[in-house]
């Protein structure tokens, strides 16, 4: 359990970009499957996502996301010390997305750029690593871009989001505590088999091969293995909120809003339950938008609270869980940060 | 501890099923139609919150009948 507590880092803002396009899980299903695809909304609760367009990256919806808080904030390009892109969605396997970002944001040369690999749990790593780097000395300014295009990669849980968020050296600024936690041993729960070093793609991988429950499948698709998933969050996720908490000498009561990753309903609900908070506090965009991987967090503040996090101080609880298997939490203390509405492109 | 027919019903509501099912200790779960991974996602977390136990989706790929699966809870 890594534990820590960054200072003289400011919360300056956050924008958020979804695709225009609207993927409803029950009325785009095929007819024939619509019976048992009602039970699975249902259950998961997500009624639409958001999908990319063909040609469109998860680069494209962060580069709108950047320049609107860019603008919003009056930031000039060259105070952008560092820039941070977290995304399993690059632009291409190699240059890192960030560099590439650099020059389309037009930001100085003496930039840091650079990119890390994390899904679901991206937010609070990212806060973590952008906030040592400016807690450390040197850089004034930074961006995170996180998000990912991964509605067409599985349905009916994904969705597309591409976020920018903003953070400023601030003496100020009130300490910003994290709980971080990796663990490789349920690296198979959620996995793309195929395409990296390990096992190359190849000819092989365009035959579909049976699996131990009979069904088809591609062996370059995503590996989901939902009851791991689903064990990992609502075992692992209550008692590191607890622990941050407990960290941070805060109890839930302080806390204005939580924010918990969008994974789905049951898992979301477990989580709620299992740390005894009132819905009012934990906010959801699991029925219009998905499953937005590691924007899922910036897309609810965005969506569902955007307004109060305007009007004066909020103190908020992020904590994102998935793909790792990796889960981080945060509190950050939100004071006259810049909230553009939600962008559509 | 629930009797069988107390863990069938939190069983059946878990699970989800599309229509009714009449549901004892011998069902065989192969049988129904949806027993599948969403409905091991619900069985898993109506055993964690009911009971307090954390089982894993293995648990239950091994179990073949409800019978089975009320076992796990005791």
């Amino acid at each position: 359990m890594a534990q820590a507590t960054i200072r003289n880092v400011r919360y300056a803002g956050m924008a958020t970009c979804v695709p225009k396009r609207v993927l409803s899980n029950i009325d785009d299903c095929p007819p024939q499957l619509r019976s048992a695809r009602e039970r699975v909304v249902r259950n998961i609760g997500i009624e639409t996502r958001r999908i990319c367009h063909e040609w469109q990256t998860f680069s494209d919806l962060a580069f709108d996301a950047a320049e609107r808080l860019l603008a919003d904030l009056k930031w000039e390009r060259d105070e952008v010390d560092a820039l941070i892109v977290i995304t399993q969605s690059p632009d291409y396997l190699i240059p890192a997305t960030a560099i590439i970002m650099q020059e389309r944001l037009k930001l100085k040369q003496t930039t840091i750029a650079f990119d890390i690999n994390l899904g679901c749990s991206a937010y609070a790593f990212g806060l973590h690593v952008l906030g040592s780097m400016i807690s450390a000395g040197g850089i004034k300014k930074g961006l995170i871009l996180v998000g990912d295009k991964s509605a067409s990669v599985i349905e009916p849980l994904f969705s597309d989001a591409g976020t920018a968020t903003a953070l400023e050296f601030d003496p100020d600024a009130p300490p910003m505590y994290f709980d971080l936690n990796s663990d490789g041993s349920g690296q198979r729960a959620i996995m793309l088999p195929v395409g990296g070093h390990r096992e190359p793609f190849g000819i092989q991988h365009t035959v579909p091969v049976k699996d131990e429950d009979g069904i088809w499948r591609s062996p370059t698709a995503l590996v989901l293995d939902g009851p791991a998933v689903l064990s990992f969050s609502t075992q692992q996720v209550p008692p590191a909120v607890r622990n941050l908490l407990e960290y941070a000498g805060c109890s839930s009561e302080q806390i204005d809003y939580f924010i918990f990753h969008q994974a789905n309903r049951m898992i979301n609900e477990t989580i709620r339950k299992k740390l005894g908070l009132p819905p009012e506090k934990v906010p959801s965009t699991l029925q219009d938008f998905g499953n937005t991987s590691g924007a899922s967090l910036p897309v609810t503040m965005t969506v569902r609270i955007r307004e109060a996090l305007q009007e004066g101080k909020k103190k908020v609880l992020l904590s994102g869980f998935g793909i790792g298997l990796s889960w981080g939490s945060c509190i950050v203390d939100i004071d006259g940060a810049v909230f553009p509405e939600l962008i559509e492109s | 501890m629930d009797t069988l027919e107390q863990f069938v019903e939190k069983f059946s509501n878990a699970v989800d099923f599309q229509t009714d099912v009449v549901l004892t200790g011998d069902t065989n779960l192969k049988a129904l139609p949806e027993w599948d991974s969403l409905a091991a996602l619900g069985v898993i977390i109506m055993f964690d919150m009911e009971y307090s136990k954390a089982i894993t989706g293995k648990d239950l790929v091994v179990c073949q009948t409800v019978a089975d699966v009320y076992k796990l809870a005791a």
